[in-house]
């Protein structure tokens, strides 16, 4: 147990993250069972929350709701989800291919399960996609963006046993990482609905 | 007394006079975004004056952080590393303080103009006529003090930070000269030497150029020379970063037109702007690689240096706006992003994230040494640079909601293929968001005014410091 994290400990991760981090620290958790653990379930839940949430109420934008069909709707969580799993597989990646620089541990399973721990908050606020109003979503999903982001610069020093100083600097750079996967993740979102993988626009 | 030695050694003067005249201008215009984001929520704050109104205001905001923030900190860095790497004092010191006091008195009377309604209706190049030739008259006595020092260094090899300042200085004055060509026909008002669609073309090679030399080149000028003395780590790879000077001037040059996309340009010009806009990707990022190397070798600065963690920072901003920029080029994405919100999100991840950030990072390092004393408080900059990521996160995420609300709404239809929604139903819709930025901006702006109070009382306690041997020895003496 010790040698991984699952969703049965998402109280701990959520409210207790130091804990966690601490003992995955002392373990080498095995990257197969926190992407079964944990790290799928997380990234399940989004896109189901934005299915629900889409087919119940529609795109809500201020105006009128922008209702899509059902097929649309599943192409559009699935495509979310294979976007998320991507981007939970390749941070880990890139955060191992960084730690040599930083004087990290090197252990892939670690990266995979700082990765996810850290994204938990984010995965579970995703229940706001239940009711897929943006300005809603955006306010309640920034704080914990900004939590998120706490949480790396305190956790990534603990769980790869680098100083703190070098823990800023490797956090900072997972952070531009991050940054340019979530404006990429938007311009391909964009770039779909442009191909009528969206809603209908008149293009 | 090192500072004081290298004060006599060097002229750190004018150095000092645009440190503060910049962090004078940065929170001014700060000030005015601010005022022109409240007024996106609250229309009627302008108060039926003219001179408050958006249009106004916003060039003012624009003008005041570009040209009053911005440059007066890079014509000051630029003195200050210029000497040091050249191993003399500047050429000409007089001149500069004339551009130093043409330069103030620019920015000025120049928003006062703004105020007042004069424009020539060119973005970042609103300055009428009488404006943009004390303009060029300033930067080409820039030209001559830079350039001479650098004419009589002492040192054989021009070091980096010399090639990005020499490009700004170069590239900004060709910019300025040609796209501000005009007939004047009265004191505040010019028409363009350019007609339609060889005047936009025109403006927005200037525009994005303005963006790519001032906001790009000019600042990899500052980070190039203060990252390493900051860090005590030379460059990671100095062959790298020629590489990616001499690629950076080569694509930069020709990405203008991606402003114009969807416009009455030729297609094909479109196009070309579209990919060198995706080749400049690669200049960016070796530099983004290099200064992000040559930091990660000096984690223990991090506990001295509260100005460096600004510096990772807007290492980290930039990497984001050097990819978003080629990304947001492309016609596909671009279809959605043209003329939203996402844009202005676009520029303030570059003008907060990096640009404010490296030039505040700057700063904390400068002062102490201009002034000769340490910082007043440590604990103010660590508050300063939390409010700083919050402030810029806030408002990059809140235009990245607004825009993409923008561009969905602006291209939805009804079901006889008309505009579903006026112009009225998209504000409406934006109005949260606008909210939203005005209190990212709010704590951006309270990180500035803790920053400018921190260096206040910094080169309040150096002159406390000075003046207490004189009133000792006058005690001693009575």
């Amino acid at each position: 147990m010790s040698g991984s994290v699952s969703l049965l400990e998402l109280g701990d991760i959520l409210f207790r993250p130091r804990r966690v981090f601490a003992r995955l620290a002392a373990a080498e958790p095995d990257p197969t069972r926190v992407f079964f653990g944990l790290t799928l379930w997380l990234v399940l839940l989004p896109p189901i929350f934005v299915f629900i949430g889409t087919h119940r109420f529609g795109w809500l934008l201020g105006v009128e709701p922008i209702v899509l069909p059902d097929p649309i709707i599943a192409i559009v969580s699935i495509g979310y989800f294979v976007l998320l799993a991507f981007g939970f597989v390749t941070t880990a990646l890139v955060s191992a291919w960084m730690a040599n620089t930083y004087g990290a541990a090197s252990s892939f399973g670690t990266h995979f399960a700082l990765v996810s721990v850290v994204g938990a908050p984010l995965a579970v606020g995703s229940i706001v996609h239940l009711y897929p109003h943006a300005f809603i979503n955006v306010l309640v999903l920034v704080p914990i963006l900004i939590w998120v982001i706490y949480l790396l610069y305190r956790g990534l020093p603990v769980m790869l046993g680098t100083g703190p100083e070098r823990g800023m600097l490797m956090a900072s750079a997972l952070v531009a990482y991050l940054l340019v996967a979530w404006v990429s993740l938007i311009g391909i979102t964009a770039a779909l609905w442009r191909f009528g993988l969206g809603p209908v626009m008149g293009i | 007394m090192a500072s004081q030695a290298a004060m006599q050694t060097y002229d750190d003067g004018i150095v000092r006079a645009f440190t503060i005249a910049s962090v004078f201008w940065a929170v001014v215009g700060m000030a005015a975004g601010v005022y022109v984001a409240a007024e996106l929520v609250w229309p009627t704050i302008d108060f039926g004056l003219p001179g408050l109104t958006f249009g106004r205001l916003r060039t003012v905001h624009t003008n005041l952080v570009l040209f009053g923030f911005g440059v007066s900190a890079l014509i000051g860095t630029s003195f200050y590393s210029v000497q040091r790497t050249s191993h003399v004092r500047l050429f000409l010191p007089k001149l500069a303080w004339f551009i130093f006091f043409a330069w103030q008195a620019a920015i000025v009377l120049g928003v006062a103009s703004l105020m007042a309604g004069w424009n020539g209706g060119k973005e970042y190049a609103e300055l009428e006529w009488p404006f943009d030739i004390a303009i060029a008259v300033a930067w080409v006595s820039y030209a001559l003090v830079f350039f001479g020092t650098i004419a009589k260094r002492r040192v054989n090899p021009i070091y980096i930070s010399n090639w990005f300042y020499g490009a700004l200085i170069i590239v900004i004055a060709m910019l300025h000269i040609v796209n501000s060509l005009a007939i004047p026909v009265t004191l505040d008002k010019s028409y363009s030497l350019y007609a339609g669609a060889q005047d936009a073309i025109v403006q927005w090679w200037y525009g994005h150029n303005a963006v790519g030399f001032l906001l790009t080149g000019g600042f990899l000028g500052m980070l190039y020379y203060f990252l390493p003395k900051q860090s005590g780590r030379p460059i990671w790879s100095y062959r790298l970063s020629i590489v990616a000077f001499w690629a950076f001037v080569y694509s930069y040059i020709w990405a203008g037109p991606h402003h114009l996309h969807y416009n009455a340009i030729p297609e094909w010009v479109q196009s070309l702007g579209m990919v060198m806009s995706l080749v400049l990707l690669a200049p960016s990022w070796a530099t983004l690689i290099n200064g992000v190397m040559t930091v990660s070798r000096a984690p223990e600065k991090l506990k001295t240096d509260p100005g460096l963690k600004f510096i990772v920072l807007s290492l980290a901003f930039y990497g984001l706006a050097t990819f978003e920029g080629p990304m947001m080029a492309i016609r596909s994405v671009n279809v959605m992003s043209h003329f939203t919100e996402w844009t202005i999100g676009h520029v303030h991840s570059g003008a907060l994230g990096w640009n404010a950030l490296i030039t505040f990072g700057t700063f904390y390092f400068l002062v102490p040494r201009l002034a000769g004393r340490p910082l007043h408080s440590e604990a103010w900059a660590r508050v300063h640079f939390w409010l700083a990521l919050a402030g810029t996160m806030l408002y990059v995420i809140s235009m990245w909601g607004a825009g993409l609300t923008q561009g969905l709404l602006w291209l939805a239809l009804d079901d006889f293929g008309e505009v579903r929604y006026g112009f009225l139903d998209v504000m409406a819709a934006l109005n949260p968001y606008y909210l939203l930025r005005f209190v990212a901006g709010l704590v951006f702006l309270a990180g500035a005014v803790l920053m400018a109070a921190n260096f206040w009382m910094t080169f309040r306690a150096a002159r406390a410091a000075r003046a207490w041997p004189r009133e000792a020895v006058a005690e001693t003496a009575a």
